[in-house]
């Protein structure tokens, strides 16, 4: 039976990531090495955050929001934007379009994210007989965290890889990706300093996730249009 | 071609790596529970190759309170049952009809806890100790087909338990498909215990010889003994039973001991202090110490005073005999306790029970003595022989249950009619143990090791030769006495015990069986779901739908 629960949380975790993959035109170009490359890229970029918060950040005692530990914690997170570029620019990918490039590379990143911040926990806690919400609740925000990676990779993409894009939408892009990459600065803000529980914080980050991914959908096709 | 070699290493040492991982990581406890509870099982014992007692150990069964429906079936749940509300018919019923039951846990009070110690209203008291003492006697003289443990209320088990009800007035009794609490206590299999030993202590303080020969002295020996058996071997510390005979023998020893120091006070009696073991079990521990004597040494034991209870009792107390009262030692003996008992302004009265050879059981410890023609007498607050088992250190015989007063006016009662048989001062109004002097009673000596003893469980078989306490006994004997011997024994052969004592319960939330089949549904249904939002999203419904229509095409194709 709680095997059960633990394979019922996996597929909830980790389902979505490969339904995507296998219902999107990604499997039809095989855009397995590039999902693999990005999550890849996010290992590396974790370790150097790990190196990095080791080094700057004070353990604190109690479990308060203090405001220079959380700044100097989104500072260390736009190390992940940086990963990101690296992943969608750098790295050599197939000639794939630029369409497919970036949700190729928001899959493998959030996969690779689900898989280091969630698995373990995951294998630890649901198989054991004591019933919690927990990690129901932990599936659904990996599920947001999915479309909040595509989302972000979208409005990288659109940032660093296409170059004619219509000058009114650019601060609108920005805007937008600056809000998405400080999410998980946002969302503790909200558990610790608003003090929020865990249901209610997983609500909002599903449905920000929408929304971000609503926005950013309309912004791409809006600069598609020109060009195409 | 080393390079391939290098690499096929690598790999292989990767793959013992990722493979030792794994078996770690399954092999990793689960154990988080809603709650973590000390429990303490029922005693498991064999008496002449009958079984009795709880003869299970190990527990993995759904909870349910004494609000079950009528009629469910209990084979696969554990009832948890409050003392406070217990039906002792209900329990005997399943007992002696041997109706399947998965387990019971008995909730015993927070004041009975060695760690609280708190106070109890006086006829609370009462009635508290007749019902233990009426589901003891049950329990311990059962056969009881599943595991029985005994645990002390708490916040956390009292929430679970409100919940439980909660559950079960609904109807709902808790099983694999309905959810609720699962208690779970990971024991082995209970053992036998492998020779079990009783270790008697004695301290000989040698009287004044005069110039003639020394071995001529005669001898007074007091005994009490120091072990105990309850239900719950675990919680049996029997502070009465016989915690309180054990305090005053060290008192007296202690007082002696400072009166024998000098030359000038010292009687014309050796005297023997014996803390025997294996009380509960027909005095087998006295009876094995006194066969070990020397013919010469037992004759020489003038009488022999038992010490069992004296720490609960108001104003009278008992002397038990088992020569009849006319004998002239007997009298002698009542006498000199009288007189001091007046002095001390409490009763003393005498009660004298034959000894039938035939019948193996002994009841007091004097009887083993009287076996052996030994003028002996037991002093107790008791004024009936207690029963096999019975009284020994049961539940509620905690610290709470005694008090000092009464044991410091036992220690007076017998120190005083003791010095004045060895001194020859019967009869007069002396007091050689008077308060305020050297030789007074010490209550803080006496409070010390009643707290002490109250927290140490002492059932024999569980007792290691070597025991930290045993130990300490002989020690403190040994403060006081000249010359202190232990003798190890092994206990009588009908007797077999079982381990595992104690344990610890998780108590766990769990989700039904439904409740996984349902959330794999919705979430079955939700991928499914996702899979067509994006097919038709990215791809176009054609696509969806041709997904589908893919065999009824291909059949068209090859005709």
């Amino acid at each position: 039976m709680t095997m059960f629960h633990f394979f019922n949380c996996a597929i909830l975790t980790f389902g979505p990531h490969a339904v995507y993959y296998s219902a999107t035109p990604l499997s039809e170009y095989d855009t397995l090495g590039t999902s693999v490359k990005a999550a890849l890229v996010y290992l590396g970029t974790a370790l150097v955050k790990l190196v990095c918060l080791a080094t700057f950040l004070q353990v604190s005692e109690n479990d308060g929001f203090d405001p220079y530990q959380e700044l100097l914690k989104a500072l260390i997170g736009f190390i992940d934007v940086a990963g990101l570029y690296f992943a969608l620019t750098q790295l050599t990918h197939r000639n794939i379009s630029q369409n497919h490039k970036f949700q190729a590379v928001g899959l493998g990143w959030a996969f690779a994210d689900s898989v280091l911040h969630r698995l373990a926990p995951l294998w630890m806690g649901a198989r054991g007989l004591e019933f919690t919400w927990e990690y129901i609740l932990q599936g659904l925000e990996a599920n947001a965290n999915l479309v909040l990676s595509i989302s972000l990779a979208a409005l990288a993409s659109l940032i660093w890889l296409r170059k004619n894009k219509p000058k009114t939408l650019i601060p609108i892009i920005y805007a937008c990706a600056g809000i998405v990459a400080t999410m998980p600065s946002i969302t503790s803000y909200l558990r610790r300093g608003l003090g929020w529980y865990f249901p209610k914080v997983v609500g909002f980050e599903l449905f920000t996730s929408l929304v971000m991914a609503f926005i950013s959908w309309q912004l791409f096709s809006a600069c598609q249009r020109p060009s195409a | 071609m080393a390079a391939l070699k290098k690499s096929t290493e690598l790999l292989e040492s990767v793959y013992s790596v990722v493979a030792l991982l794994f078996i770690l990581l399954a092999c990793v406890g689960l154990c988080d529970a809603a709650a973590a509870v000390d429990v303490y099982r029922l005693i498991q014992y064999d008496m002449s190759g009958s079984p009795f007692g709880s003869r299970f150990a190990a527990l993995n069964h759904h909870a349910a309170s004494l609000s079950f429906p009528p009629g469910a079936d209990l084979s696969r749940t554990v009832l948890i049952i409050p003392l406070r509300e217990l039906n002792i018919t209900f329990v005997r019923e399943y007992i002696t009809q041997k109706k399947p039951l998965g387990g019971l846990l008995f909730l015993l009070p927070e004041v009975l806890s060695f760690k609280h110690g708190g106070n109890m209203q006086v006829h609370e008291k009462e009635k508290m100790k007749k019902l233990l003492a009426e589901l003891e006697r049950l329990l311990v003289h059962s056969n009881i087909a599943c595991p029985v443990y005994f645990a002390f209320e708490n916040d956390d088990i009292d929430t679970v338990l409100a919940d439980i009800k909660k559950n079960d007035a609904m109807g709902q009794p808790a099983t694999a498909t309905t959810g609720g609490y699962k208690l779970v206590i990971p024991t082995a299999e209970p053992k036998k215990v492998v020779s079990p030993t009783i270790t008697n202590i004695q301290g000989w303080l040698s009287g004044l010889k005069a110039d003639g020969d020394a071995n001529q002295l005669p001898t007074i020996a007091i005994v009490a003994s120091y072990d105990t058996f309850g239900a719950a071997p675990a919680l049996s510390v029997g502070s009465d039973s016989n915690g309180s005979g054990i305090v005053a023998l060290l008192e007296i020893a202690r007082l002696f001991s400072l009166l024998y120091s000098n030359p000038k006070t010292r009687g014309r009696y050796n005297l023997l202090f014996g803390l025997t073991s294996g009380g509960p079990y027909n005095y087998n521990g006295t009876q094995k110490w006194l066969r070990s004597f020397d013919q010469r040494l037992r004759e020489s034991i003038d009488y022999a005073i038992c010490l069992n209870s004296i720490g609960s009792w108001d104003n009278e107390l008992w002397i038990h005999v088992s020569k009849p009262p006319e004998n002239a030692y007997i009298k002698q003996i009542f006498e000199g306790f009288s007189n001091v008992a007046e002095e001390l302004d409490l009763k003393v009265g005498l009660k004298h029970k034959k000894i039938n050879i035939s019948n193996p059981r002994v009841a007091w410890e004097h009887e083993q003595f009287s076996r052996l023609r030994v003028t002996a007498a037991t002093l107790s607050e008791l004024p009936v022989a207690p029963e096999l088992f019975e009284g020994t250190g049961s539940l509620f015989d905690g610290r709470q249950y005694v008090n000092e007063t009464a044991i410091i006016r036992g220690v007076k009662l017998v120190a005083e009619s003791l010095a004045r048989h060895i001194y020859g001062h019967q009869g007069k109004n002396v007091q050689i143990f008077a308060d305020e002097s050297i030789l007074a009673v010490n209550p803080a000596y006496i409070r010390s090791w009643l707290d002490l003893l109250s927290q140490t469980p002492r059932v024999a078989p569980f007792l290691s030769k070597n025991d930290p306490f045993v130990m300490a006994l002989k020690k403190e004997l040994a403060d006081h006495a000249d010359e202190v011997n232990v003798q190890h024994e092994n206990l009588e052969g009908i007797f077999t015990f079982y381990d595992s004592t104690k344990a610890r319960l998780n108590i766990h939330q769990v989700a039904s069986v439904t409740f996984d089949l349902l959330l794999l549904l919705v979430l079955g249904s939700y991928l499914i779901v996702l899979f067509c939002f994006l097919v038709i999203t990215t791809r176009g419904v054609d696509e969806l739908i041709s997904l589908f229509r893919r065999p009824p095409s291909r059949k068209v194709k090859t005709a």
